[in-house]
């Protein structure tokens, strides 16, 4: 610090003036972390900071305010033809919905896809269409080598996820599926077992790890698969870790959907999507598969 | 819930409501309120949901704001006019951040963020103590305050209520949330004649109770929490549905049902004192809270839904009527007739 002082001092009469803050300033702008610098082996090294990557343009700006004021006029427009912008009617008849269906690129830039390379595993996995544009293939290889990090023991996931729906401004915009009972999914897996995970956006960040999971047991056969998974089924886990207390998952403000591999196989695994949607299953009358009696009573 | 539980959290409603509402003092007055405040934060989370944990921690949140923002008003009320009177809140700035403390107690736009979410949050029979008990003590301090509150933040903020409420509820399909945003426009209408004549927002506000409990107990009979439980739920008991439909009218404001009196009195009122646009503005606003009702009617009774059921009556019912339901149905439908009372009365 006092080596900077001098230093400074001394630019300071010369004709270098700007540069003497920099140099000042220079230990806080590099140690300015909160957190330790070590970086996850696997992990990409460190961008840009947010501020440094703002584009400070007035046009910019105004066009992207544009595109914003024009989703919003949108938007109310949809509010007068009825909920989530579809007709009142449609709402009140529909027994089933389609939700995402894969035919064009435009439909797979919905989904992202991560592996286990974020905490440095190996598994790789990629998305692309099938064959005629007729589904998605999400395919890869699972490896359960542990990153040698002396911290993580377990390693070995892939997953897809929906990306969350924005309105105008950035807005959270949630699905609606409280009309439906059960998941609809056309898919044509490998045989491998396959987790669904439901995320409802929760509004405070205690709640954010809470995800609503079930199992897709796929055939592996040449056939499409038809399988429903009613909503009864789902059970809360926070982080991984299956609570005690359950909860049925409410329907009326879902995030993203999203389907994992962990199942602890080494190997390729490969799932064929033809779309996903939503049943009102009238012959479903379960309201939720676990039991909630209260588990702790005192005798 | 634990029986000893309930009827702490029932005597602490009651005794909450008593003081906020006999109180004097402004420190009386603010203990009423966090009192039921804690009170009711049980009730709300009874069921441990996450969006129930949800509801009672944003509930929690913004009242505990608005009663530390009411005991800002009054104390730089009592630094500057030296007493704690709760009638005698003479300093502007005290009247204008206990106008926003009670706006954000009673869910007024654009305080009203809050209340659709903790009433989805929470259960049928506590969205009704929370939409009619929980707004009493806050109308009644502005009852006495009136005199001195700001007139053009009040229509402002009931205006902005009664479109919000209005445009808001137009496409929820959620009953709770629906009338969450009934609340708010109702709220509005209350809100708009209070420096005129104090005495219509408290008729405005019993008759309002009255209308809201008896949909809520119709409500919790059927367990309808969404419109397409709603479309089969006249299986269960299809002459509640009819007075179901007639009860929604009434919420409404249409003529020969009870709940035309208050907006007629209000809209005579504002008249009077010549604001005629603002009365043509908040009853234009209410076509749109008109839009959703007659919806809701529809669907409960109106139309026979494309399910399939096969059956007419359903001849086992699970959940007993509540014995109010008949009271305040036949009070919300049937008491226009008395409308002259008012005017001997008050």
């Amino acid at each position: 610090m006092t080596m900077m002082l001098l230093n400074s001092a001394s630019l300071r009469g010369g004709c270098c003036r700007h540069e003497t803050l920099l140099q000042l300033l220079g230990p806080l702008l590099s140690h300015s972390k909160l957190y330790s610098s070590y970086r996850r082996p696997g992990a990409e090294p460190e961008k840009k900071t947010l501020w440094q990557n703002a584009d400070f343009s007035f046009k910019k700006g105004f066009d992207v305010l544009k595109t914003q004021l024009s989703l919003l006029k949108e938007e109310t427009q949809n509010h007068l033809v009825g909920p989530e912008g579809r007709p009142f009617s449609e709402y009140l008849l529909e027994q089933t919905r389609v939700l995402w269906q894969f035919r064009s690129q435009e439909d797979l830039n919905k989904w992202i896809i991560s592996s286990d390379v974020e905490i440095g595993g190996k598994s790789e996995v990629y998305l692309k269409l099938s064959r005629n544009n007729q589904g998605a293939l999400l395919y890869g290889t699972l490896n359960t080598e542990a990153p040698r990090d002396g911290e993580t023991k377990y390693s070995g996931y892939c997953s897809m996820r929906a990306k969350p729906r924005l309105g105008s401004f950035r807005r959270k915009k949630y699905y609606d599926w409280s009309n439906f009972n059960s998941l609809y999914l056309r898919v044509r897996g490998d045989g491998r077992p396959w987790m669904v995970n439901i995320y409802t956006d929760p509004y405070f960040s205690h709640q954010k790890d809470d995800l609503y999971n079930y199992f897709m047991f796929t055939r592996g056969g040449p056939y499409w698969e038809e399988i429903k998974i009613p909503f009864s089924k789902f059970f809360l886990s926070s982080r991984g870790r299956v609570q005690d207390s359950q909860h049925p998952i409410w329907l009326d403000k879902i995030s993203t959907l999203g389907f994992t591999i962990g199942d602890k196989v080494d190997g390729p695994f490969q799932l064929e999507i033809d779309f996903i949607g939503l049943l009102n299953d009238r012959a479903h009358t379960e309201e939720f598969a676990y039991e909630m009696y209260d588990k702790n009573t005192p005798v | 819930m634990n029986p000893q539980a309930k009827l702490i959290s029932a005597t602490s409603l009651f005794l909450g409501t008593s003081i906020t509402i006999s109180s004097n003092h402004w420190m009386m007055a603010w203990i009423g309120l966090e009192i039921n405040t804690l009170a009711v934060l049980p009730l709300i989370s009874k069921s441990h949901h996450p969006r129930a944990i949800e509801a009672s921690t944003k509930y929690f949140l913004t009242q505990a704001a608005a009663s530390t923002l009411l005991l800002f008003s009054s104390m730089t009320n009592a630094w500057f006019s030296g007493q704690w009177d709760i009638t005698q809140l003479t300093h502007p700035m005290s009247c204008m951040l206990l106008t926003t403390a009670i706006s954000i107690k009673l869910g007024l736009v654009p305080f009203h963020f809050w209340f659709p979410e903790v009433l989805q949050g929470s259960t049928m029979t506590t969205c009704l103590l929370l939409a009619t008990v929980m707004k009493f003590p806050p109308i009644t301090l502005f009852f006495l305050t009136s005199p001195s509150l700001n007139p053009t933040l009040l229509s402002l903020m009931a205006i902005a209520s009664a479109a919000l409420g209005g445009w808001m509820g137009l496409n929820q399909t959620q009953t709770r949330k629906v009338l969450a945003f009934s609340s708010i426009a109702h709220l509005g209408w209350m809100t708009i004649i209070l420096i005129y004549n104090p005495n219509l927002t408290l008729t405005a506000f019993y008759l309002y109770t009255m209308t809201t409990s008896a949909i809520f107990f119709i409500l919790n009979t059927t367990n309808t929490l969404k419109l397409s439980t709603m479309m089969t739920a006249w299986t269960k008991i299809p002459p509640l549905t009819t007075v179901f439909m007639l009860t929604l009218l009434s919420l409404a404001g249409l003529p020969p049902l009870t709940g035309f009196l208050p907006k007629w009195l209000i809209i005579q009122e504002l008249t009077k004192q010549g604001l005629t646009i603002m009365a043509t503005t908040i009853t234009l606003l209410s076509l749109l809270g008109l839009f959703f009702y007659l919806r809701l009617a529809y669907c409960a009774t109106i139309t026979l839904p494309p399910n399939f059921i096969n059956y007419t009556k359903q001849w086992q019912i699970n959940k007993p009527t509540n014995i109010l339901t008949t009271t305040l149905t036949t009070l919300s439908i049937l008491l226009l007739p008395l409308s002259p009372m008012v005017f001997t009365v008050s």
